[in-house]
Parts: C-alpha cells; structure tokens; sequence
C-alpha cells in the first residue's frame, strides 16, 4: 500500500472545477513533481495535502491514516512557500525551532534539533541572525530546516525556488534533493519549471486545466509524452501537419516529403488521414552518415546561438524546424541557405492520437517561427 | 548669426532655484501659523510670576492636588483604552484580511464612525442608552468610568484600525499563518507570537494616537462626570491665568513625546530591513 494516496480527489468553487478527479499514489521517501502552467491545479492540490484546502470530494491519506479533514495544524505535514515565509520576528535558530516550541519538546532536545537542522542547512554562522539579514537562497534554506525540523510524514514544495535567480536555484535544487534522500523522506514539489522538475523527480505528475495529463519518470515524460499538452508543455518541440501515405510501412508525408514513424497505432490509421507530428529539435541532426530510418533535403533557414546549444532553423518541405545541436568550439556550421540533408530516427516522429489531443495554452509552447531571427 | 554678450552684473535664476525659494517660504508661513501661537503660550506660561520670566506657572501646576490625580485617572483610561482597542481590532482586522477581505470596507465604514458622530452626540447616546436597567451602567462612578473607556475605544478605532491594517498589508499574513499553522500551531499561538510581534510598529503608532486622543478628551469625560485631565484642564481655564498656558504645553509635551518615540522606532525597524546580508 502506498503512503501517502490521493484518490478520486475534486475541488470545486461554485462552478469553477479546479481539481478534476486527482488519483495519486506516492511511495514513501519518493520524490514526486507536480508541473504544469499556472491555474493547472497543482498549487491547489498541493494545499488540500497541507490542509489549506479542503477537498470537494474525494480522500487523502498518510500512512493509512485519512487526514482529508483534518486542520493543517494536525497534520505532521512541513511545507516550503515560494516566499519563503520566515517569521520576521524570529531568528534562525528561533525560525527552526517553532515548530518544535510549538508542540512542547523540552528546551534541550529542542536545541539539539535546532543545531542539528542548521547544520544540514550549512548555516551555522547564521543562527542568530534574523531573515532581514540573509539573502534568498539562505532564507529558503532556513524554511527547508524549518519544515523538516518537525520530522514531517510529508514535505511539501510550493515552488520553493521560483524567487531565487538562476544560479542558486540549481544549487539549492540540488540541496534540496540531497537532503530529501539522505532523510529519505516524502516529497511533493510543485513547479511551473520543466527543467527543475525533470532534474529532481523521482516521478512527474503533468496537470492541465485541473486534469492530470500524465504520470511518469523524468525519462518517460520526456521522451514519451502520452499527449500534445505534455509534449509541448515538457521540453522544445516542432509540430506539423502530415498525411498517412502508407499505414502499413508507417509512411507519412509531409508537402511531399516522405518519411517512417514508429508510432504503433499506425497500422489502425487509414491512407489520407490527417495527423499532427511533433519532434524535438535534438533529434534531428545533418546526414553526414545515413545511418537513420529517415533523411530528407532541407534548407538552412537560420542559427541561434543558445550557449550550450545551437539552434538551426531548417525548412523541409514548406515547414520549418529547429533542430538543435551541442556547441562546441569547433562545430562547423552550414550557412544560411544552405541545402542539407537532415536525419532523424522513426522513433522521434511521434503521433498523437486525437483522442489525447488537449491542447494547453499557447504561451507554453512554441513553433519554429517563435524563435529570435539572430545568429 | 552672433549670440549678444550677456551682462556678468545680470543673474538668471534657474527653475529649480526658484522652485526651491517658494518651497522655502511656504514652509517658512506654515511653521509661523504652527510656532506663533505655541510661543506665545509658551511665553504667556512663564510668567506666572510678576516681572519675572520663570516656572512658576509649571510649579503651580505641578503642586495642585487635582493635577496628578486627574493625570493618573487619564493615563489609566488612556492604558485601559488602547488593550481594549487592541484586543477588538487586532483579531478583527487580521480574519478581515485573511478570511474575508471583501468585509473590509465595511468594516473600514465602521471604524470611520467615530469622525462622523461628533462626540457631544456620541455621550448623549450613551448616557441615554445607559442609564436605565437592564443597561444601567451610569450608576456609580467606576460603572460610568468603564463607559468612558468604551466610548474611548469607539473614537479610537479609526486610528488603531487603520495603523492595524497597514501593518498587516505590511507583512504576508495568509503566508505566515499557514507557515504557522503547517508547523503545528493554533490560533492564538500564531496570533500571539506570529502576528503581534510583527505588527510592533503598528500597534505602537495607533496607541500612541489613542493615548494622545485620551489624555486630552473633554466632551465624554466632562458630561460623564470624570475626574480627567480633560475636565481639569476646563476647570483650570476658568479659574487660573497662566497654568492653563503650562498645562497645554504639558499636554502638548506629551504628545510630541508620543509622536517622537513612534518616529524613532518606524526609523529603527526600516533600518534594520535594510541591513540585508548579502553574502
């Protein structure tokens, strides 16, 4: 039995359903993401699991125990705000140890678990400080210790990194997922951030408009996305119209250009059917050797510098790609214009099937177009 | 085309200049209109004695047996006053921002009453709504003092409410109470130890305003039959020539005094938010 399930789950205000049926099954010490735009309903979820909430209908239950209706403050639940949420008055030390106050520990194991919480958060030079005197990232480290300082059956994170700048918000990603393993402990993260959620998810949870779109690993979602919203929502992704040309052999056409998909439900699809692809910009690359299932003529149309990336817009038949390829100080790059071959294995095509076809908001995904027109 | 030489005798005065000259006069009439009659009260109080510039008046007023009596009555109302006050308006501003915010201009409706109903209205009503059983609160001395200080509180509701709110828009208070509340806390824990404390500042500012509203009220305390210093200091008028001159300026002392300390506590909690670590 799992630890902590979230079962048949809705929440409703007035008409408004914000949470649609949320079925959820959280091993203990797993690490699992919520991801999605904002007004998805995973913030909302999050805050039916602290107590904040109550679920319209539906069950929530910790370690067997139903903690549905149960006040926020009977719950052994420790949570982390975006805001970090730092009592003021309070110093470090007093900020970890509230909780412990609170439910009347003796003052001595009170300060041995206060010193204990401030070290595994490195800040032992800070206890006497108060939040005013720290940066951010320290701030949400001491919320961090605050929260697990209680021994919490399940921690909680309401996009704990998305006021932080960019540097210390992958370091403390890493903190925080070091920590939650060494303690082994219950973690649901709620994020907006694709790559924050790939990077420290045991699993990933995929919410639009209130409906769960897909459960998975970080490997999974990525790679096998079950539907347009999540591949467009998780990762870059280039979508076109194409057209069955041959069920059989899994042969589509795009304006003329043929080429092969794995999808596996390409035997049930009729010659002349209309389906929507997608594939991400890495898997294309230049055909110096043939060696994939599909290689095509293409127009160099633009290259984007992206750092670690470059980005090259290529146009095959009369849609534009972008394909992306690692940066490296001696990369040879075509030039615009150029025509060139582009390969890309049948496993990249992917076929999303109309039945699964909820499409998320737009300014969550983009097309080859979107991208900046310098190089 | 040559540009005509420009005479070094001739000054052109800037804009800014100009504007600073007229900021400065301005400011030079207003602390007239302000100063004159308080140093003219000043001067009138120290000459209680013939001839002589001195304390005399101050002395005078120190040493009347109705003076510290009345002081302390005032002191005690005003005390009184501002823990009622703050018990009534902490609670009801923290659930109006937390739990129902769309009550807050009724709420803001209600606390502003008091600058609506002039106060010889407000005692007439009381004495009347009052003075009867089941509600007979008139009676005795103490009974009508309890009065007075819930009327006090009525008039400062204004002020407290609104020093209240601000500093509860201040700070995250929906955030901080669910940190509190996930960390095992009730009710009046994180009222106790979560909200007031971060509302110091606030809390301060609208005692200190209720104080100086209490300590020299005269309408209520006058037809309710205390022995404030508001009424002391009416009888005193009508009495003496120059204490009354010492006494406001005492009243005004102490409310300068009032206005001082929350002047530099403001100062030294933004201060200290600005002393952020950055390491």
């Amino acid at each position: 039995m799992s630890y902590l399930s979230i079962s048949h789950v809705s929440k409703q205000y007035g008409n408004a359903v914000v949470v649609d049926n949320f079925n959820l099954d959280v091993e203990k010490g797993e690490f699992v993401s919520f991801l999605g735009p904002s007004g998805c309903g995973k913030t909302t979820t999050l805050r039916m699991v602290a107590g904040f909430e109550i679920p319209t209908t539906g069950k929530i239950t910790v370690g067997g125990d139903d903690i549905t209706n149960k006040a926020p403050n009977q719950r052994n639940v420790g949570m982390i705000f975006q805001a970090y949420a730092l009592f003021p008055n309070m110093t470090v030390a007093q900020n970890i140890g509230f909780g412990l106050t609170v439910r009347k520990m003796p003052a001595d194991e009170i300060k041995q678990r206060v010193d204990e919480m401030i070290s595994l958060i490195n800040l032992e030079k800070h206890a006497n400080k108060y939040p005013y005197q720290l940066s951010g990232g320290q701030q949400q480290r001491v919320s961090l210790a605050r929260a697990l300082a209680i021994r919490p059956e399940v921690l909680l994170l309401d996009e704990p990194l998305s006021a932080l700048d960019a540097k210390i918000r992958v370091s403390l990603r890493a903190e925080i997922r070091a920590i939650q393993k060494r303690l082994g402990i219950t973690a649901i993260f709620v994020t907006h951030d694709q790559e924050e959620a790939l990077s420290i998810s045991d699993r990933i949870v995929v919410m639009n408009v209130g409906v769960m779109e897909q459960v998975g690993t970080p490997f999974e979602i990525y790679n096998f996305p079950k539907t347009q919203f999540v591949a467009n929502f998780v990762g870059s992704l280039n979508n076109a119209e194409a057209e069955v040309v041959d069920p059989a052999g899994s042969i589509l056409s795009m304006d003329g250009v043929h080429f092969k998909t794995a999808d596996a439900e390409m035997a049930t699809r009729r010659k002349g059917d209309k389906v929507r692809i997608s594939i991400r910009p890495e898997r294309f690359s230049f055909a110096a050797e043939p060696i994939k299932d599909n290689v095509v003529d293409s127009t160099v149309e633009n290259i984007t510098f992206l750092g670690a990336v470059v980005r090259i817009q290529v146009k095959i038949g009369n849609t534009k790609f972008n394909m992306d390829t690692f940066n490296n100080p001696f990369l040879e790059l075509p030039s615009i214009g150029a025509k060139e071959k582009v390969m890309f294995s049948k496993e990249a095509v992917l076929v999303l099937r109309s039945g699964e076809e909820r499409i998320g908001p737009p300014g969550n995904r983009y097309e080859a177009d979107d991208i900046p027109a310098s190089t | 085309m040559t540009t005509p030489p420009v005479s070094g005798s001739v000054t052109v005065k800037s804009p800014v200049s100009r504007r600073r000259l007229s900021s400065s006069l301005v400011f030079l009439v207003v602390s007239l209109y302000f100063l004159i009659p308080l140093v003219a009260t000043f001067y009138w109080s120290l000459r209680g004695e013939k001839d002589v510039l001195g304390f005399e008046a101050y002395r005078k007023l120190f040493a009347d047996a109705n003076f510290l009596p009345a002081f302390s009555e005032s002191i005690l109302n005003a005390v009184a006053t501002i823990l009622l006050s703050l018990l009534i308006v902490v609670p009801t501003a923290y659930w109006v921002t937390l739990r129902l915010p769309r009550l807050r201009p009724v709420v803001e409706f209600i606390t502003l009453l008091p600058f609506v109903v002039p106060a010889i209205v407000l005692v007439f009503g009381l004495i009347r709504l009052y003075s009867r059983p089941p509600l007979l609160l008139t009676a005795t001395y103490d009974s009508s003092r309890f009065l007075l200080i819930c009327a006090y509180v009525a008039l400062s509701f204004p002020y407290m409410f609104r020093a209240v709110d601000n500093g509860l828009r201040a700070i995250d208070v929906r955030t901080l109470t669910e940190a509190a509340q996930s960390l095992g806390a009730n009710w009046t824990t994180i009222l106790i130890k979560v909200i007031f404390p971060n509302l110091r500042v606030a809390l301060l500012s609208g005692a200190l305003l209720t104080f100086a509203i209490v300590i020299g009220e005269l309408t209520i305390a006058l037809y309710m039959a205390q022995h404030t210093l508001g009424p002391y200091m009416a009888n005193l008028t009508r009495s003496k020539v120059y204490e009354p001159s010492a006494m406001a300026i005492v009243a005004f002392a102490i409310t300068w005094a009032a206005m001082g300390i929350i002047d530099f506590l403001a100062r030294g909690s933004s201060r200290h938010k600005q002393m952020v670590d950055t390491d």
